[in-house]
């Protein structure tokens, strides 16, 4: 079903077509100018070529070693909520809160009413599309995600914020297919924080895509998602991205009992190991995944976005899992 | 009524000025090897001080360490457990924030201090009364992974909860002995997982056995503490802990049941930097003090203050007082 989406958005994908979560590690000198531009040393124009030097740098991998649907790698984010709070009205930078151990993020406030001003993504996913003749994903992130991961200071609920939120997303979403997008990516890692709260998720969801002629892809990741499945399989989309290695392939079990109805970008290399998974490992994953899966569903992809990994791991986990992937096809 | 104002358990390590990055800084030139372990300690040390400082400046009665020193609230415990080994990720509840999990791979036992040491240090450094605070040996045993990579569940928890515990309670008597006026034990996953009440009493029975003179107080959160309330009213403990944050009804439930424990309303919500009005929240200490026979009551925010930035968790503090002013006003 949604093979037959994809020929009509004109889009023709080989069995198993490899693609990659989102963001890649940014290479040194991006780093640096990131870390001058904060300090006020370089321009906003010196910043951008170096962000547009590292997409291209990306691009150019993606296409050599053959991935089927691209990413941009989001060089020019830090962080996948804070960049788009940055770009609607509504949110104020908030001060650091910790990630983790000795990261931080700047957490965004929510101090008035939610509203997209203008297109956040769409040029950069045209000046991507540019740079290759494969496709490329709009990538955003979920108004699920962007409430959960923001302080509200605004709206009455988590709800309200949301549905707020959503209706704004559709707008970006609306901009990528206008600027030529045929796939798109929402991102709800915060999916499953909360099971009580999936009738949200879907709903918002619905709101963000329902009537809008693309291929939507949703990543969810390092979540209890056996607590919102098969309920999960209700999201407005055609493929759902999962984590499955990190978690020992351990949704195939949930998908033998109740069948799972979309087609899935399957995680098949750890994005926290520096260990580079051998080809035989990441085609038995593969192997186990389609005795669950039909293989016209089946799309291949790492656990998540590769941005903690050096630049040569990332290089070499996407070697392995194209290699993985053809090898499956032929 | 005694109503006392009371930091729930932590506090922000950062903050914006370069002088509140201290340890951030610290942390990152330790790992590249350009400071040792004296030069942490020292950072440490200090971040501690000032957020001792921040709560008393406050207004605060009973303050805490701020768990300063802790990388979460799961493998600052777990790892220094002999029979622990601290691996990758995982998300601590609905909380974007991320702690490290323990693998399981022997017997778990207390072969040093855990807290004990950060407490004396914060108790040397503070006039106000000093909580220690615990993660329980439930909230620690299901968030670990027995070493042949099997998820906790089952007899597999019952056996980790008895190891943690046994470890805890020596910690408890430690914490005792060197003057804690109250020691909180944090059991988040209760709310999550209230068949293990049965288990939780047990844990509470051991530490309550080994707490001399010290009070021994149990923090839910995260979650809606409602359902199983009367529950948690039955185990052993001096003080109930509860995060209001989750349920509109809680106020109106506790109030209208007598408590015999010494109650901690975390009625501010310490996980969204919206202030809440000083007068509703009054209110609501009003009505639940009515019904509140041990005639004592923490006001404290709903969990921990890591989950928000220096300036919001110092303005919730601060609220506290202007709760407390609010009340006094009426009083009057």
């Amino acid at each position: 079903m949604s093979r037959e989406k994809l020929r009509q958005l004109g889009i023709d994908l080989p069995l198993f077509p490899t693609t990659s979560v989102g963001s890649f590690p940014k290479p040194d000198y991006l780093m640096k100018a990131r870390a001058d531009y904060a300090k006020e040393l370089i321009s906003r124009e010196n910043l951008e070529a170096a962000e547009r030097r590292a997409t291209e740098f990306w691009i150019k991998t993606q296409d050599e070693l053959g991935v089927d649907v691209l990413v941009d790698g989001e060089m020019y984010r830090g962080d996948m909520v804070a960049y788009f709070a940055e770009h609607m009205d509504g949110f104020e930078e908030g001060g650091l809160v910790r990630s983790y151990g000795n990261r931080y993020y700047h957490k965004p406030i929510i101090v008035g009413e939610i509203r997209w001003k203008k297109p956040i993504t769409a040029e950069w996913w045209k000046y991507t599309q540019s740079l290759t003749k494969r496709p490329v994903k709009g990538m955003l992130t979920g108004p699920y995600t962007v409430m959960d991961w923001s302080f509200n200071e605004y709206y009455p609920d988590r709800r309200a914020v949301c549905l707020a939120l959503a209706k704004e997303i559709r707008k970006e979403v609306a901009a990528l297919i206008q600027a030529g997008a045929k796939i798109i990516q929402i991102d709800e890692p915060a999916s499953s924080v909360r099971p009580e709260e999936l009738p949200l998720i879907v709903d918002s969801m619905r709101v963000v895509t329902e009537g809008q002629p693309a291929y939507f892809i949703s990543h969810l990741c390092y979540g209890a998602f056996e607590t919102i499945y098969p309920g999960m399989l209700d999201l407005a989309v055609d493929n759902l991205d999962l984590e499955m290695s990190n978690s020992g392939l351990d949704m195939l079990a949930l998908f033998k009992k109740h069948r799972y109805t979309k087609d899935i970008s399957f995680g098949v290399v750890d994005v926290h190991s520096h260990v580079v998974e051998k080809e035989s490992v990441v085609a038995e994953r593969l192997r186990k995944a389609l005795e669950v899966i039909p293989k016209g569903a089946l799309w291949v992809d790492p656990d998540c976005g590769l941005k903690t990994r050096t630049v040569e791991e990332a290089v070499e986990k996407m070697k392995t899992l194209v290699a993985a992937a053809r090898a499956l096809r032929n | 009524m005694e109503l006392i104002l009371a930091n729930h358990s932590s506090f922000p390590r950062i903050g914006d000025s370069a002088d509140l990055q201290l340890l951030r800084r610290t942390i990152g030139q330790f790992e590249k090897g350009q400071k040792g372990p004296a030069d942490l300690r020292a950072a440490e040390d200090r971040m501690v001080e000032l957020a001792l400082q921040e709560q008393a400046e406050a207004g605060l009665d009973l303050v805490t360490d701020g768990l300063i020193r802790w990388y979460d609230p799961i493998s600052h415990l777990a790892g220094k457990l002999a029979g622990a080994r601290i691996n990758g990720l995982l998300r601590f509840f609905d909380t974007n924030c991320y702690f490290r999990q323990p693998v399981i791979e022997a017997r778990l036992e207390r072969n040093g201090p855990l807290v004990v040491e950060e407490f004396e240090f914060a108790r040397r450094k503070t006039s106000r009364p000093l909580k220690a605070v615990l993660t329980g040996p439930l909230t620690l045993a299901r968030h670990s992974i027995v070493g042949n990579g099997a998820e906790a569940g089952g007899a597999v928890v019952q056996k980790l909860v008895e190891e943690y515990a046994e470890a805890l309670a020596l910690e408890v008597r430690a914490l005792a002995a060197a003057g804690a006026p109250l020691i909180q034990i944090e059991e988040p996953v209760l709310l999550r997982h209230p068949e293990d009440l049965p288990l939780a009493r047990k844990c509470l029975e051991t530490f309550s056995a080994r707490k001399g003179a010290a009070q021994l107080g149990l923090a839910v959160y995260f979650g809606d503490p409602g359902p199983v309330y009367d529950r948690l009213q039955a185990l052993p403990v001096d003080m109930l802990v509860l995060d209001f944050t989750y349920s509109r009804g809680l106020a109106d439930r506790v109030a209208a049941s007598c408590s015999d424990k010494i109650l901690g309303l975390g009625l501010v919500d310490g996980r969204n930097s919206k202030l809440e009005r000083p007068e509703t929240v009054a209110g609501e200490v009003e009505r639940i003090a009515r019904g509140a026979r041990a005639g004592r009551i923490h006001l404290t925010t709903s969990s921990g203050l890591e989950y928000l930035p220096r300036d919001r968790a110092v303005l919730k503090l601060k609220l506290l007082t202007r709760i407390k002013d609010s009340l006094m006003r009426n009083a009057r």
